[in-house]
């Protein structure tokens, strides 16, 4: 009986100790095959499906190699890519916002500074690695993935029926808008509840006012502020767009804003390039134009301008175990090949030089920003500090709408907001 | 008319010597093994953030990399510095408003509903789990579901509101500053009044019926019963409604973020310090981000404990007098 029990106790005992061992002998084996599975992380749930058709793309090229392609909520992952950044177990590639919202991992070290690594690099133009370079010591901390564009999305069947045009002056912009309005369809579709888009899509409107480069050049140089008349016009411009938007634009999300044009509720849309996407994959009965918005009268540039910047970019985290591997798959990530499946699928503007653009809309907002194109100023030169240019601008404009301030007020808040840290190069 | 205090003697003398010759005793080491999980769960998840939140606010961060010690130049940030000087007072007026109005509707309408299901005779178990529903439903979905039905775009509500006519109160409820506060009040309420309607449910069946037996025969009419003999008896309760209303308020997040994003839309009139706490964190891209953030969560901790303690001081005193 005592024997019986003891041999059990022994066979427990044995169990135990191969149950411990046997993570440890997996992982030897898995080590001497060269598995890897490499963790990609990032914000857009809704590109789960095309980025894993493009990485098996490179899983098929690199036998062994997995890529974990995992997405967080877009509002939830800043806090979930601190988490992963600073901890242990964290991912390998990670997709960072652009500019300012970079910085802060940069100063931490988190990512690895890619210069001399990825030889593709060189197939970007340098405004777009000024997106994720680091402020301070100036060297590139990521793979810029998309070039946005802000332009005028139009409803085609809408225009055609109203027998509308695509307006080339601001006159005869503001006469499609009033035709709209007129025929009971919402002229143009923003979402003003969500402030987080009011500055970019301001931006349509106000580049070719203020004046685009020219106007950063100056504003970079200290010869003038956002106080200077073009960009209060700027400002004026947009709030005066308010009697075109939905009623009560301030209530109208985002996502309600995005519903009117698919369904036919408005005619036009301001948006970013990256709706594209969206807009076709959700009712791919909809014709969609597209279009810059002409100047306002006495507007800085006589052309319309369209402005663009960097959506963000892949970076390499520094606490990640398989740098050699992540590295691999970063440089595939920075070449031609992933640049045009990234294009194909995904409807966006990769910034690699050589990818072409089979969407014949996503071609024509590519040149009208190759002819005519302005930075998004807010972003691309003031979002490196606190309070940033689009914190100020964004419930600015709410408060423009809500008529709680006048543009000259917001271009002082702004000028006052962005004075507490920038300098100019003067 | 029967007092409180001797209503308390009657109660408490017989119950508690019962209940301490009925009480399991346990060992040291039992109890340890008991309390342990819990203390290792608050240890790791509550009390060593706190503490570390602490330390960071005392530092100059360099995004996610500690820097010098900078005191408490954080501090005098948060209410030096645009836009947090305008922002976090501004935010706090909102949670306090946030917590006044939700405590005096709770305390009544709350109480109100609790005293009228307890005299139910029918259907009692069913309007108690129809009241609690909304408060076992995560603060994030109600949220999101208020929002698209008071969209001023496609929500059922203005909709409704204009098929019966009443177009004039088809109001763009979260696109105005005007309304949208008192809308995030009402949710905050609604969301929050099965948990008063529970707990007061629960003291009210804890009051001796003889003690109100005993009242009526003394005379006592039905709203004298209520306020000398049921109102102290669950007065802990209050407090604890109380109390706990008191830490929601003023640390609510999801549902003031589901309705009026990170910004408090519209034009900051939905701002709340945890919102604010949210965008120095993790939006604003300064680097100093969390030194700055952890000052205003050490700052908002010191504020919420230190009331929570001196009010359930007073009110335990007050407790006291009346019992």
């Amino acid at each position: 009986m005592k024997t019986n029990l003891l041999n059990k106790k022994r066979l427990v005992i044995g169990a135990l100790v191969l149950a411990t061992l046997a993570p440890t002998i997996y992982a030897a084996s898995a080590s001497a095959n060269s598995n890897v599975t490499l963790n990609v992380w990032s914000w857009r749930p809704e590109d789960a499906n095309a980025y894993n058709e493009i990485f098996s793309v490179y899983e098929k090229a690199h036998p062994g190699v997995t890529v974990n392609f995992q997405t967080y909520i877009a509002t939830q992952y800043p806090q979930v890519l601190t988490t992963g950044l600073t901890g242990r177990n964290g991912p390998d590639i990670v997709q960072v916002q652009a500019y300012g919202r970079v910085q802060p991992f940069i100063l931490g070290r988190n990512l690895v500074a890619l210069d001399g690594k990825i030889a593709g690099l060189k197939n970007i133009a340098k405004a777009n690695l000024a997106g994720s370079s680091g402020h301070i010591d100036g060297k590139i901390y990521g793979v810029p993935f998309a070039t946005q564009t802000i332009q005028m999305f139009y409803n085609k069947d809408i225009f055609a029926k109203l027998n509308l045009s695509v307006p080339t002056t601001w006159k005869s912009f503001i006469a499609v808008n009033e035709a709209l309005k007129k025929a009971n369809i919402i002229p143009m579709s923003v979402g003003a509840k969500d402030t987080f888009l009011l500055p970019m899509i301001s931006e349509a409107f106000t580049s070719s006012v203020y004046g685009g480069k020219d106007f950063q050049k100056r504003i970079l140089a200290g010869d003038t502020t956002f106080e200077d008349p073009s960009y209060v016009k700027a400002i004026s411009t947009f709030a005066s767009m308010k009697e075109y938007m939905p009623e009560n634009v301030v209530g109208v999300s985002y996502t309600d804003s995005q519903t009117l044009f698919i369904s036919g509720r408005a005619g036009m849309f301001p948006g970013g390039s990256f709706e594209l996407g969206f807009f076709q994959a959700s009712n791919p009965t909809l014709k969609i134009g597209v279009f810059p918005v002409p100047p306002a009268p006495g507007a800085e540039s006589k052309a319309a301008l369209t402005p663009g910047y960097v959506d963000g970019s892949w970076s390499l985290n520094a606490r990640s175990d398989q740098q050699a591997a992540a590295l691999t798959l970063l440089r595939w990530m920075a070449s031609k090949e992933f640049g045009q499946l990234f294009s194909n699928r995904l409807s966006q503007m990769s910034p690699i030089k050589g990818v072409t653009f089979t969407n014949p809309l996503l071609r024509q907002m590519a040149n009208n920003y190759a002819k005519h194109g302005s930075p998004y100023l807010l972003i691309t030169d003031f979002r490196w500090g606190s309070p940033s240019a689009t914190d100020v601008m964004a419930p600015g404009y709410q408060k423009i709408f809500l008529g709680k301030t006048t543009p000259a007020e917001l271009a002082t808040a702004l000028q006052q907001g962005i004075s507490t840290w920038f300098k100019p190069k003067k | 008319m029967v007092q409180a205090q001797k209503v308390k003697k009657t109660k408490a003398s017989p119950s508690s010597g019962n209940s301490q010759k009925r009480g399991v005793r346990l060992s040291k080491r039992a109890t340890t093994l008991f309390v342990l999980p819990a203390i290792l769960v608050f240890g790791v998840f509550v009390l060593y953030p706190m503490i570390m939140a602490f330390s960071y606010s005392f530092f100059e961060w360099h995004g996610t990399a500690r820097g010098g010690f900078s005191g408490f130049t954080n501090f005098f940030t948060l209410f030096t510095r645009e836009p947090y000087r305008t922002d976090v007072p501004r935010a706090f007026m909102h949670n306090l408003l946030i917590f006044g109005v939700a405590m005096v509707i709770q305390n009544t309408l709350g109480m109100a509903l609790a005293y009228a299901i307890f005299h139910l005779r029918r259907g009692k178990r069913f309007f108690q789990v129809l009241y609690t529903l909304p408060y076992l439903v995560s603060s994030i979905v109600i949220g999101y579901l208020w929002s698209l039905m008071l969209s001023s775009t496609f929500g059922p509500v203005n909709r409704l509101l204009e098929t019966i006519g009443l177009d004039r109160f088809a109001l763009p409820w979260l696109g105005d500053p005007k309304t949208a506060i008192w809308v995030l009040i009402l949710v905050v309420v609604w969301q929050w009044i099965g948990f008063p309607v529970l707990l007061y449910g629960a003291a009210l069946g804890g009051v001796p019926v003889d003690l109100e037996d005993a009242a009526s025969i003394d005379g006592a009419n039905r709203r004298q019963r209520f306020f000398s003999v049921t109102l102290p008896l669950i007065m802990p309760s209050i407090t604890t409604v109380s109390v706990l209303g008191f830490i929601g308020a003023m640390e609510a997040f999801a549902l003031p973020y589901a309705l009026g994003g990170s910004t408090g839309s519209p034009a900051g009139s939905t701002d709340v310090l945890s919102l604010v706490f949210y965008r120095v964190a993790f939006e604003s891209g300064d680097s100093n981000g969390t030194g700055i953030s952890s000052a205003l969560a050490t700052l908002l901790f010191l504020f919420i404990f230190g009331v929570a303690v001196i009010t359930t001081g007073i009110m335990r005193r007050r407790q006291e007098m009346l019992t």
